[in-house]
């Protein structure tokens, strides 16, 4: 094996020998410790490997990995975050009760997030998908109180219907190949032909957009991300809905251009992104404001894709790995500035807020930050007709969003008392921020394919503050949406479906109702009765 | 006339599985309680391998197994035969009971007063009442011993039900008994017409008969649904929840893993071998629509459950559901060949991921019981702490039922959804999907109460060893093993089959 492949393998079995390792008393009190060394050789793996690597692991252990340009690119940036994140965890998280739970699903969820974005063939992607999905659970819960075991359940409901959405999906893709798990690649290459081809896609789109929380799959966001402790929340609104980019990204097929389905993704991600924001500044809390800015930033990346799939476009691949990698930096440092800031009083408070605001801003599209610069490598994606002025007054509600994030954030710091956040936390965040504000600089010229200058001249500069200021005047208009705060219950519609909840579980009832009356002796005889003449008729019938 | 049946070498093997725990069974009665255990240990281990070596046979000959006892020709005597499926059949047996066997010992081991007691002298001798009758079921090609070996499974099986001699358990082996005995007339009168129509009980001789009256359908007609009271699936559910709820750990796994897949393998048997296309092809969508309907009206009832071993027996009647949908994706009774389908595959998977996951399923829980003292899933809050490697053999048995990868039950699945979506029967296809939803539901019941942390540490009322807790363990890691197989028909399924006769009725 040459090295390139063993540092691809590496990446993916690395944070799973470690959680292996718990089952070591000696290693158990120390993993925390070490969180932070799990992802590195995917962060390795991103920077040095070039595209195109690939290796296929032997018999009976059927998976290939192989990174690409839009892989490697989500890579490096969920790998960067999970280290941040773990570093932050080991501080955050000292002394409380299940540490060694909490970092067994924290490896197994990492090791599944990265895994997906590098892995080439369909049952490979399936189990690691699903080892992402299923280990979050253990994040989600953590906390054992009454919301978060609320979390886990809508959370646990919902990422097991994605999962049937997308085994389906994955069957009939490869139901008419030689290969019975044949490469994501060849796989969706003769999915244009295949007669299942629209409900594919269809159950596709819904899997994946559960996964990255498209309204109306989003409610499990708002409740889980919250839910979580701080450096998982971090990971689960930076990382884990990239599992759900890089599956549309993967399977959809962008050689051949679907206009219908394209329209669709786009329109969706288009109201997912203003919904996100109008729903987010109806809410309190900083975390919960921050899992909707999530939703409405998806919406985005799904409206790109949209647009790339309707064109028939394939580089809508890197740029939305692109405005991913923006994401996953940006929304890992907010969540850790959110858990920093509460634990900063004093002279200490305003620095920490200073650093929030900007990051906040960023995703906003604040010139000079990776959210102006993921912007405007979208831009031409978008074209310049209805799309492009919907993504800019989305760009305005996100504007809206994070000023009120921000006014939260300062009314919920004002009481602490002095005192400074643990440079544990501290540093992951500072090291989260900075990178957040470097990496997509170095990036930028290879994705949009301009040179960094040309971005900055006055055109480009105005489409990202025009929204912006519309944004800053409509928040001061309204007095800062003040009426609306904790308008709308963490969930929104899923309140709604809850209390149809008395309603559903009639069913349930009834049906056990039916199998105490089936369960009766008189029942089971004419039961049986009735099976010998309808298979006795059927056979005379047939011969 | 050539010989309908050529024995083959490694035939004795076949006569060996049956009669080793028969004679098993006797040496205890009369070496007395305290050795049954010893003898039976020495049994299991034998028994192990002579599967091991009749899988061998099978793979080195590439053909079925056969042994004509006393060397007479049916329709006059009776012959066992072997094929790629039975010999299957017989290997997961071997590794259940033989887990079993060591769980049992074990579970009786704690208790020293009543370790050689009377519940323990009768489990034992039943164990291998049911192992031989297992065995005789996977071999034989005589439907009157067929039926004997049905008895032999339903009479060692009600008393394991009710060992512990509680009325609430008598009650449930009583409703077993007489559900099975119907079931057994049922068979037996659908056997009799056969021998009236066609002057032979031979399974192979019957299906080569050039000609096939009203009576071979009046007999399938009776004795398909006699085994399916026998296997429990819906609607003829009703004895099986309490049975398997209330007998002890280590006979619920053997009878939820293995007893129930006897007459399963059996009506396979019947469809697929015996009955002609047109009535094959009925039987095989009757019995997709009752498979249906068991693996979703049993999941719900399984959510629904409070008492753990309820919930796992329901999901048992749910489970077999997925045996039953195989015959229309396999294609039975349309002219095709079944048992090289991915269905087919499907099929054989689903029924071995499903024995080694249920009877570790069922020993963990009887763990739990064991070590809390009751199995109330309301109250287990925390389980997963005081006994970890429990939580996880429940958790890793949990995948396979709900076919999450990597394992058997999602190769299995996999298979099935693959046959369903090309063959174009969606609604199947929808309740596969529905069922490992539905599973996904009642196993994350459990898996959030083991993983909850509860202000209060869940209390053990006794030590459980390390040995005890690793047994079910090692059951659950094989069925998520077997989630490594290729996602390709098995040639093992293939060998042996079709059944045809070398000489065709005079």
């Amino acid at each position: 094996m040459s090295p390139a492949a063993l540092l691809l393998v590496t990446a993916l079995l690395a944070p799973l020998a470690m959680a292996a390792g718990c089952l070591s008393r000696a290693f158990r009190s120390r993993v925390p410790g070490l969180l932070w060394l799990a992802p590195l050789p995917a962060l390795l793996a991103a920077l040095w490997l070039p595209a195109g690597t690939a290796v296929s692991f032997p018999v009976p252990f059927r998976m290939v990995l192989a990174l690409d340009q839009p892989g490697a690119i989500l890579l490096g940036g969920a790998a960067f975050l999970w280290s941040a994140a773990g570093a932050y965890a080991a501080s955050y998280l000292r002394g409380k009760p299940g540490l060694t739970g909490f970092c067994v699903w924290w490896l197994l969820t990492l090791a599944g997030s990265l895994g997906v974005l590098i892995v080439a063939d369909i049952a490979g992607f399936y189990l690691l998908f699903t080892l992402a999905s299923l280990s979050a659970y253990g994040l989600v819960a953590h906390e054992q109180t009454d919301a978060a075991r609320r979390a886990g359940l809508v959370y646990m409901v919902l990422a097991l219907l994605g999962e049937a959405f997308l085994l389906f999906a994955f069957v009939m893709l490869a139901a008419g190949l030689p290969d019975p798990n044949p490469l994501i690649a060849d796989a969706v290459a003769a999915l244009p032909g295949s007669p299942m081809r629209d409900g594919i896609v269809a159950l596709l789109m819904l899997g994946f957009a559960l996964k990255m929380g498209l309204i109306p799959l989003h409610v499990w966001l708002p409740l889980a991300h919250p839910a979580a402790p701080m450096p998982a929340s971090a990971v689960l609104s930076g990382v884990l809905v990239k599992a759900g980019v890089i599956g549309l990204v993967r399977f959809l097929p962008f050689e051949a251009p679907l206009p219908t389905w394209g329209a669709i993704l786009a329109i969706a991600g288009i109201l997912t992104a203003y919904g996100g924001a109008a729903l987010g500044v109806a809410q309190r809390r900083p975390k919960t404001i921050l899992a909707y800015s999530t939703v409405s930033q998806m919406g985005l990346v799904a409206a790109l894709l949209g647009a790339g799939l309707a064109a028939g476009d394939a580089s809508a691949a890197g740029l939305a790995a692109y405005y991913g990698l923006h994401h996953t930096l940006v929304k890992g440092g907010l969540f850790l500035a959110v858990g920093v800031a509460f634990a900063s009083g004093g002279a200490r408070r305003w620095p920490v807020l200073l650093l929030t605001g900007l990051l906040a801003l960023s995703l906003a599209g604040l010139p000079l930050t990776s959210g102006a610069l993921a912007k405007l490598a979208v831009k031409p994606m978008l074209g310049y007709g209805v799309l492009s002025i919907a993504v800019s007054l989305a760009a305005a509600g996100s504007t809206i969003l994070m000023l009120h994030f921000i006014a939260v954030m300062v009314r919920e710091t004002a009481d602490n008392p002095p005192s400074s956040a643990p440079w544990g936390e501290n540093l992951p965040f500072l090291i989260v921020a900075a990178a957040s504000l470097l990496i997509p600089w170095w990036l930028y010229p290879t994705l949009s394919g301009g040179a960094l200058a040309s971005g900055w001249s006055v055109a480009s500069l105005w489409k990202l503050v025009w929204p912006m200021m519309l944004g800053v005047v409509v928040f001061m208009a309204t007095g800062r949406f003040a009426g609306l705060a904790g308008r709308v219950p963490e969930g929104d519609i899923l309140v709604l479906a809850e209390r149809q909840a008395p309603r559903l579980a009639r069913l349930p009832a009834a049906i056990e109702g039916l199998d105490g009356r089936l369960r009766l002796w008189p029942v089971a005889g004419f039961v049986l009765l009735g099976l010998v003449i309808w298979l006795g008729g059927g056979f005379l019938l047939a011969a | 006339m050539t010989p309908a049946y050529a024995a083959t070498p490694g035939g004795l093997l076949l006569v060996l599985a049956v009669m080793l725990p028969a004679a098993a069974a006797l040496v205890m009665l009369v070496l007395g309680p305290r050795h049954t255990r010893v003898v039976a240990l020495i049994a299991l281990a034998l028994g192990v391998v002579v599967a091991l070596a009749t899988g061998l046979q099978l793979v080195r000959s590439q053909a079925a197994l056969i042994y004509v006892l006393g060397n007479w020709q049916p329709p006059l005597g009776v012959a066992l035969r072997a094929d790629g499926l039975s010999v299957m059949m017989l290997a997961v047996t071997a590794v259940v009971m033989a887990a079993t066997g060591l769980f049992a010992r074990e579970l009786f081991g704690l208790d020293l007063a009543t370790a050689d007691g009377r519940l323990a002298t009768s489990f034992w001798i039943l164990l291998m009442g049911l192992w031989s009758g297992l065995n005789l079921v996977f071999v034989s090609q005589d439907l009157f011993n067929l039926y004997v070996a049905l008895e032999l499974l339903t009479f060692a099986a009600v008393p394991l039900v009710c060992l512990d001699g509680r009325g609430e358990t008598m009650a449930a082996a009583l409703r077993y008994l007489m559900f099975a005995l119907l079931g057994s007339m049922l068979y037996l009168l659908g056997a009799g017409l056969l021998y009236g129509a066609y002057g032979t009980l031979d399974i192979r001789l019957i299906a080569s008969a050039s000609h096939h009256g009203p009576a071979m359908a009046i007999a399938l007609a009776l004795m398909i649904p006699g085994l399916l009271a026998k296997a429990a699936l819906f609607p003829l559910h009703l004895w099986l929840p309490p049975a398997h709820a209330g007998a002890p750990a280590a006979a619920s796994a053997v009878l939820s893993a293995l007893v129930i897949k006897a007459p399963v393998f059996l009506i396979l048997r019947l469809v697929a071998d015996i009955a002609p296309p047109g009535s094959a092809a009925v039987a095989g969508q009757v019995l997709a629509v009752l498979g249906a309907a068991s693996i979703l009206f049993c999941s719900v009832m399984a959510l629904r459950q409070e008492r753990l071993k309820l919930m796992i027996a329901y999901s048992t009647v749910a489970q077999i559901g997925y045996l039953f949908i195989v015959f229309p994706l396999a294609g039975v009774g349309d002219g095709t060949t079944p048992w090289g389908t991915i269905a087919w595959t499907g099929g054989a998977l689903q029924l071995t991921s499903h024995a080694l996951a249920k009877a570790a399923m069922f020993m963990a829980a009887g763990i739990v019981a064991e070590a809390v003292g009751h199995d109330r899933i309301r109250d287990l809050g925390g389980f997963g702490r005081v006994l970890p490697l429990t939580a996880t053999t429940f958790g890793l048995a949990g995948l396979s039922l709900m076919g999450i990868p990597p394992s058997g039950g999602f190769i299995a699945k996999c298979l099935l959804l693959t046959a369903a979506a090309i063959g174009g029967h969606l609604w199947l296809a929808l309740t596969i999907l529905a069922g490992g939803l539905l599973a996904g539901g009642y196993v994350f019941r459990v898996m959030d109460r083991a993983l909850a942390t509860p202000a209060q540490r869940l209390a053990l009322q006794r030590p459980i060893p390390l040995r005890l807790e690793i047994i079910p363990l090692v059951l659950a890691v094989l069925a998520v093993a077997l989630g490594f197989l290729p996602l390709a028909p098995f040639g093992l399924l293939q060998i042996g089959r079709p059944d045809i006769a070398l000489a065709v009725l005079p």
